[in-house]
């Protein structure tokens, strides 16, 4: 099995340690589908992310297995048959703000965020917008972007064809801390 | 209509009503409660982790989608809109603990920092942290 868990520890060295990183290990990431026949929404609150607001580098690590169906079936075909999670137990992105943004000031800064996506085993460079919000040394990030199963090669069965949308809409929501705080 | 040929009729609509009955069910399930459901192995927080740093592929064998009883020290726990989402137990590696996602949002008066709580949750895997989900707090807590 691909060990993965290196990049964030790596980041850990590389990154210059003074209190501009934060990280989290409780982010959220969920998703959701609308598809005539029914609408799907699943939520993943196990989210670990680093980020440096001076380099303005961001890394997520997602396990598959964490993103919980209110349906244990739909969970299971998901992780199963869509995502092989047994044989990817995860999903990374590693990016960087494209311009850079002075987050010393408490505030709301809307950011793109330019990096690659790693999903299904298929890496995709992706572009997508959100908000860094910085207050009295906490940093949150949030992204609302879209992507489509088929540029991971998540092959949807015709059969349930109208059950799932050809485009998924990606909610970020991550409330860091400084990495120096526990 | 002959009686057989109604029989027959009937004993089929039912069949397939009861078809179509537990398709549905089976469809709408919603996530195993954890309740009555055993655990396959039963640890501390501190061991866990442990067998997951040293070697995660074997850890991971062992345990990945089991349901466990993870007994540990309390030392965080994520609250939303008042209710306690998910939980961290300590371990002796600052970096890296067990977190557990409870199914349904419990009750912070359940949960006292700094105390032992023993966790019934499904393995999902290891990111920086043992990752259980699906769990519900066990009442009689586990000594060591």
């Amino acid at each position: 099995m691909k060990r993965v868990v290196p990049i964030l520890a790596a980041l850990f060295i590389f990154i210059s340690a003074d209190a501009q990183r934060y990280m989290t290990r409780t982010g959220y990431i969920g998703f959701y589908s609308h598809a005539p026949v029914e609408d799907i929404r699943a939520d993943n609150n196990q989210v670990a992310s680093i980020l440096d607001t001076g380099t303005g580098e961001i890394v997520f690590q997602v396990l598959i297995r964490s993103f919980k169906f209110e349906k244990a079936l739909m969970e299971e075909h998901f992780n199963e048959n869509y995502l092989e999670s047994d044989k990817f137990p995860r999903s990374h992105f590693t990016g960087k703000f494209k311009d850079p943004v002075d987050m010393s000031k408490p505030g709301k800064y809307e950011v793109t965020v330019e990096g690659e996506l790693t999903l299904h085993n298929v890496k995709k460079q992706i572009s997508v917008p959100g908000i860094i919000e910085v207050e009295n040394g906490a940093v949150k990030a949030s992204s609302k972007f879209n992507i489509a199963p088929e540029d991971y090669n998540i092959t949807i069965p015709a059969i349930v064809r109208d059950n799932i949308a050809k485009i998924i809409e990606v909610t970020v929501k991550m409330n860091y801390t400084s990495s120096e705080d526990k | 209509m002959k009686t057989p040929a109604k029989i027959a009729l009937y004993g089929i609509s039912i069949l397939f009503l009861a078809g179509i009955a537990a398709a549905i069910y089976l469809y709408t399930k919603p996530q195993k409660d954890l309740q009555n459901t055993r655990a396959t192995h039963f640890v501390t927080a501190e061991e866990l982790q442990k067998e997951f740093s040293s070697d995660e592929k074997d850890a991971s064998e062992k345990y990945l989608n089991k349901v466990i009883e993870v007994t540990g020290t309390l030392t965080n726990a994520d609250i939303s809109e008042g209710k306690a989402i998910s939980i961290v137990l300590a371990t002796q590696n600052d970096m890296s603990s067990v977190i557990c996602n409870f199914r349904k949002p419990e009750n912070p008066e359940k949960l006292r920092k700094d105390e032992k709580i023993t966790i019934r949750g499904e393995l999902s895997g290891f990111l920086m942290d043992v990752l259980l989900n699906n769990c519900i707090i066990v009442d009689n807590i586990r000594q060591e």
